[in-house]
């Protein structure tokens, strides 16, 4: 069975750096759909994205600066970039090398398929 | 932080539980109803009740789950309006706990779900085997539910 948000996460899993992408929900930090490479513990990692994703969005609205757009979160070893909409949030988890401006166009282009 | 404990070994998981987990309420009981610690509950009989609750509910779950699976249900989840439950097993060496923990949007079934792993783990190391225990359900256990409860409330 095809799953709507397969093909999103196979296009994003084969930029180069990313090590796990996932489609999760907002609210409630579960996986919906997953594409990971061994090693990345993808509920943990989920459920903390999520709650990250969700405590961002309400400081930006509490800023009066209005919905999250992108969020980027920049760590010694790599990155982890989200996006969202519909209580559904798409998450890519990436080392250093990531090109991370074709990644986020690929990502918000994705956002189409979350509404 | 207001977390009361009826064993001391219950204080440091259900302390850290509660910080990482942003739970509102949280209990932890006996299959009998007994607790053993709690957060966030200002009565004792609000923490009578809920342990009495929790206790039938992870009866009834249990049972459900034997008859359905052949084993008991590990936890449960109900979502309200405005907060969520989650009941679920804490296996230990000799027995197992429960713990109930309520949640808002501050938390999330995936941080409560996480968090509760951790739980589990803390409190298999830290639990006394039952040799040490009073039997839960001994002649004495309307005694022991409300001595817990004073020592909770800080009147023991």
């Amino acid at each position: 069975m095809s799953s709507p948000f397969g093909g999103i996460l196979g296009g994003l899993i084969r930029h180069r750096g990313v090590t796990g992408c996932m489609v999760v929900g907002e609210h409630d930090g579960m996986i919906v759909e997953s594409n990971l490479q061994v090693g990345i513990q993808g509920t943990a990692f989920a459920a903390l994205t999520a709650s990250l994703y969700r405590k961002a969005r309400r400081a930006a609205l509490a800023a009066g600066l209005g919905e999250i757009g992108f969020f980027e979160l920049d760590a010694e070893f790599g990155r982890v970039c989200a996006t969202g909409r519909n209580d559904l949030v798409l998450v890519v988890v990436a080392g250093e090398h990531l090109n991370v401006g074709l990644v986020r166009v690929e990502m918000l282009d994705a956002l189409e398929a979350l509404a | 932080m207001n977390i009361a404990v009826a064993a001391s070994w219950v204080e440091a998981p259900l302390r850290r539980f509660v910080d990482e987990a942003r739970v509102q309420l949280a209990v932890l009981l006996l299959p009998s109803g007994q607790v053993l610690g709690q957060f966030g509950f200002a009565r004792s009989v609000d923490v009578m009740t809920a342990c009495a609750l929790a206790a039938a509910i992870n009866a009834s779950s249990g049972e459900l789950g034997r008859q359905l699976d052949g084993k008991p249900f590990m936890a449960l989840h109900y979502v309200g309006r405005a907060r969520q439950i989650y009941l679920a097993s804490v296996p230990t060496a000799d027995a197992s706990l429960v713990l109930l923990a309520v949640f808002d949007d501050e938390s999330s079934l995936g941080l409560v779900q996480l968090f509760f792993q951790e739980f589990r783990v803390e409190v298999a190391a830290a639990a006394p085997p039952a040799s040490t225990e009073p039997p839960a359900l001994g002649g004495d256990f309307e005694r022991e539910l409300n001595r817990n409860l004073a020592v909770l409330f800080g009147r023991a």
